[in-house]
């Protein structure tokens, strides 16, 4: 689908995710260079790990706004049936990755991975369907 | 209210939850006994830890199946805004704790406590729904 077929509701919230990435770019490498180069007390470090996590959840809360915002019944059941199944693939892994760091067979890992799952999963799904719909009208 | 929610499909997806609840309490306690006393083979050890994985999967599939065999319109809104919910809230939580942890104020996690926050959040999207529609939803 064209940027010019998407509805209101998508070119907003693609807009505000362009715009929440470019800040996470933007903010994101300082900080890991601040915390690589300096010796930073302990109220800093929590202002700058939740300044860097304020980008991603901007994108989940436009995920929110957008099923909210969206008129097109079809296009929100396609995005809640997307979000289903990333979370629920997302939710697999974390379990299954827990119980594994939890035995002691698999190393711990940092927990911003999980949002890293389910957007990747949910992008993956996309395309999926986007194919599968394209393999069903040829 | 509370009639009109309990549902054919409400009804199934509480059974599958129960057998699936018990079915993890199975698989862990022999698990966490099984490596606590060292008494598994490393080429089982794997396969023993992600058995307890399994039934949480499942809770995630009854879920979805929930999703698609329940006909009452108004109650399946009310799960799918839950989930929404618990999704958003899961994935913040993760995001944050995930930058903490890269910037050296909080350990590690195993990752099954995103599932635990994620069914916390499933708890906080029936709230919401009970303080903004009237139901609480499942």
């Amino acid at each position: 689908m064209a940027y010019a077929d998407f509805t209101p509701a998508q070119r907003a919230h693609t807009k505000r995710v362009l715009w929440l990435m470019l800040a996470y770019i933007v903010v994101l490498p300082p900080l890991i260079w601040l915390r690589a180069t300096r010796h930073i007390g302990d109220g800093v470090l929590l202002a700058m790990a939740i300044a860097a996590a304020l980008p991603v959840l901007g994108i989940f809360a436009s995920w929110g706004r957008y099923v909210s915002d969206e008129r097109d019944e079809y296009h929100r059941s396609l995005t809640l049936g997307r979000i289903a199944v990333a979370t629920n693939v997302t939710m697999g892994a974390a379990v299954v990755w827990g119980f594994l760091q939890a035995f002691g067979v698999m190393p711990l890992i940092e927990t911003y991975w999980v949002p890293f799952v389910w957007v990747v999963v949910q992008g993956l799904y996309g395309c999926i369907e986007v194919f599968s719909r394209k393999g069903a009208q040829s | 209210m509370r009639a009109r929610i309990r549902t054919p499909a409400w009804k199934r997806y509480n059974w599958r939850v129960v057998w699936l609840s018990l079915l993890y309490a199975a698989f862990l306690l022999p698990a966490v006994y099984g490596f606590k006393h060292q008494i598994i083979p490393d080429p089982l050890k794997y396969l023993v830890a992600i058995l307890p994985a399994m039934p949480i999967i499942g809770i995630f599939g009854a879920l979805g199946r929930y999703l698609v065999e329940e006909q009452d319109e108004y109650v399946r809104m009310l799960m799918v805004r839950q989930t929404l919910w618990a999704s958003a809230f899961a994935l913040s939580i993760a995001t944050v704790w995930g930058f903490l942890d890269n910037f050296g104020l909080v350990g590690h996690a195993d990752g099954y406590w995103i599932v635990i926050v994620y069914f916390i959040g499933l708890g906080f999207g029936g709230l919401y729904n009970k303080l903004t529609l009237g139901d609480g939803g499942c």
